[in-house]
């Protein structure tokens, strides 16, 4: 089983519109683990700490069977990412601007599989609102549906 | 103090169909209200629907959850009901978990949090679902009433209406000091009844409110919850004066029988055996109305309205065409799960939706069968409750009963309802000259004077059509086994009783 492509694409998106974030104030923090950062906060409050720690333990457990670069990566106690700087930091992120990324790269296919998870508890509408929460500054084409690639 | 003086408390809509007349208008703005039940009893469902119905992205609502049911699968099925809109959230209605700083810490702590939370975001709307699971340490330094009554002192200031949900059996309502701080009390409620699930809910208190006491049923379903109130939203509603407008059966002598015609908002029973055209004459009564401009409803039971229809049609009436044209609604109450009140609901709505000035009920006895069991104690009692509220505000009702015939008794109903009717005929079979023979006798008109006549009648392709004169050359006849007399047949029309109504 792989990440649903319109999950790579809206992780892909995130990841894009923080390594841009990042580029400018904090260019040695992974794009990934902005991302990651930003979920588990909006999600944490939302609906606490424990809850979120298991969607993330679950989404990495799917990820690393996609993606075996993350198998150093680790989901600690209140649900922080730990692990992940070992192969993060090699990313060009030039071509993460570009939107080339590898198709087993591990940073879009964990936040692909943590999207995919709430995509299934709380379906498309719940999840395109969290997302705009998390990334007020950021459109989310919700036209299209997440479950499927745009033709 | 005068009227001007005094402080206007706005109420706010509960969301929640039929709640907002049970509590009388709406729930008081600022106040401090517990929602309190079982689990299962539908505490949540009833929070969000108010969540929804008030909260903005200027005044939003904070909806704290604490242990329990995590907000993701919370969120998971609330999503299902209609009222939910995605839309408002985050902006209009913010979830908020608190079980971190329950585990980790003690009430201070959780208050802290609440008060941080909402001097942030200036809640209309304070939900937190469930405050009993927030007691965890019996060394915490602030006890649970205490913290309920800073948290009702805070929110009130900060001008939140504030809902807190707990799990609580029935017998801890009683000298329960949390109870005591709340504004507001709703207890919901849910028993089983031999199979059938019987919900209710109950208002045990309302500051300043003129709520609607005793236990109303309620009803989950894909909108949500939906309440009904034991007096139908009718309490409010002026009483007609009582009317001398006759109405017809479009039967000139059953007319005649009962001087005149049916008194508008009268309750009017038809009793009698299967087979007696009982349906029949329910169905000539409204289709009369229907041709004199009265808009009618039909409450049926036991048959489908097209088949209903069909039979009318067979008698030359058409009811097709009124439906069509909005003069008519044929209600099909599914039988076995329906609660009474709800039902009475449906033909309520049906009745103010196209202002019906006749409604027929055919039969009683499967009105009854299709309540659940654990409402048939009530039927009896909010029968009464619908009759009156109905005839009150003009509407004349027609039902219809059947009663088990005996050849040695006269009985009315089997159903000892004839309180509720303020006229009454009674039909039967009689054995004469070797057949079977339909009689029929108005037994009571609390309107006024009626016939006293027992008189003969068939069921013809143009409905019931009365025969002859009164049958006077028998004696017996309301045994069903008449003794042919050497009296002579009548001629002179209907004699009217005096209005002396026999005891029932």
């Amino acid at each position: 089983m792989t990440t649903a492509p319109k999950m790579r694409d809206l992780a892909h998106q995130l990841l894009v519109y923080e390594a841009g974030a990042g580029k400018a104030s904090e260019p040695l923090e992974s794009p990934t683990l902005r991302v990651y950062e930003k979920l588990r906060q909006s999600l944490s409050i939302f609906a606490g700490v424990a809850a979120f720690e298991s969607l993330a333990f679950r989404a990495l457990m799917q990820a690393k069977s996609e993606a075996p670069d993350l198998w150093p990566v680790q989901v600690a106690a209140g649900g922080s990412l730990q692990g992940l700087g070992e192969f993060e930091p090699q990313i060009d992120m030039d071509k993460y601007l570009a939107g080339a990324f590898p198709v087993d790269d591990g940073g879009i296919v964990l936040i692909a599989r943590l999207l995919g998870l709430l995509l299934i508890f709380l379906g498309e509408a719940l999840t395109l609102s969290l997302l705009r929460n998390a990334w007020p500054g950021e459109a989310f084409d919700d036209r299209n549906s997440m479950h499927g690639r745009n033709a | 103090m005068s009227t001007q003086d005094k402080v206007t408390i706005n109420k706010l809509p509960t969301g929640v169909p039929g709640l907002d007349e049970i509590v009388g208008g709406g729930l008081p703005e600022f106040s401090f209200n517990i929602i309190a039940g079982a689990p299962g009893s539908g505490k949540t469902t009833l929070a969000h629907q108010f969540v929804f119905a008030n909260a903005t992205p200027e005044r939003p609502a904070l909806y704290f959850t604490v242990l329990g049911e995590s907000a993701i699968k919370m969120l998971r099925y609330q999503q299902q009901y209609t009222f939910f809109n995605p839309a408002m959230l985050p902006g209009s209605i913010r979830f908020i978990n608190l079980s971190q700083v329950v585990l980790e810490k003690d009430l201070g702590a959780v208050l802290e949090q609440i008060t941080k939370e909402v001097e942030k975001a200036n809640p209309a709307v304070v939900v937190v679902d469930s405050f009993r699971t927030m007691v965890r340490k019996p060394e915490s330094d602030m006890d649970l009433q205490s913290f309920i009554q800073r948290l009702a002192l805070f929110l009130a200031s900060w001008q939140a209406t504030t809902f807190l949900i707990g799990e609580y059996a029935e017998d801890e309502l009683r000298d329960n000091p949390i109870f005591t701080v709340a504004d507001g009390l709703l207890w919901l409620r849910q028993t089983a009844e031999r199979n059938s699930i019987v919900r209710k809910l109950q208002v045990i208190k309302l500051r300043g409110q003129d709520s609607v006491p005793g236990l109303h049923t309620f009803r989950i379903t894909d909108a949500g919850v939906q309440a009904f109130s034991r007096t139908f939203g009718l309490t409010a509603r002026k009483r007609n004066p009582p009317s001398d407008r006759r109405l017809s059966f479009g039967i000139a002598e059953l007319d005649k029988m009962l001087g005149g015609g049916v008194r508008e908002g009268d309750s009017v029973l038809i009793a009698g055996p299967s087979g007696t055209g009982k349906s029949v004459l329910a169905t000539q009564f409204i289709a009369e109305g229907i041709r004199q401009g009265e808009p009618g409803i039909v409450a049926v039971f036991e048959e489908r309205p097209q088949a209903y229809a069909e039979r009318a049609a067979g008698l030359g009436l058409d009811l097709e065409t009124p439906q069509k044209d909005g003069k008519l609604t044929i209600l099909y109450l599914r039988p076995l799960d329906l609660s009474v009140d709800e039902t009475m609901h449906s033909i309520l709505d049906a009745v103010q939706k196209i202002g019906a000035k006749r409604l027929v009920i055919d039969s009683l006895a499967g009105f009854e069968m299709a309540l659940s069991p654990g409402f048939r104690a009530d039927f009896r009692e909010s029968l009464y409750r619908m009759i009156f509220a109905l005839t009150g505000i003009g509407v004349t009702i027609l039902s219809t009963v059947e009663v088990d015939e005996s050849f040695t008794e006269f009985p009315f109903s089997t159903y000892s309802i004839s309180f509720l009717t303020d006229d009454i005929i009674r039909l039967r079979y009689v054995s004469i000259d070797g057949q079977l023979r339909k009689i029929m006798v108005v037994i009571k008109m609390r309107g006024g004077n009626h016939a006293k006549d027992i008189r003969e009648y068939e069921i013809t392709d143009k409905g019931v059509v009365i025969l002859g004169k009164r049958l006077a050359n028998y004696q017996g006849l309301i045994s069903g086994i008449p003794v042919h007399s050497d009296r002579p047949d009548q001629t002179e029309e209907p004699s009217l009783d005096t209005g002396i109504e026999p005891t029932t």
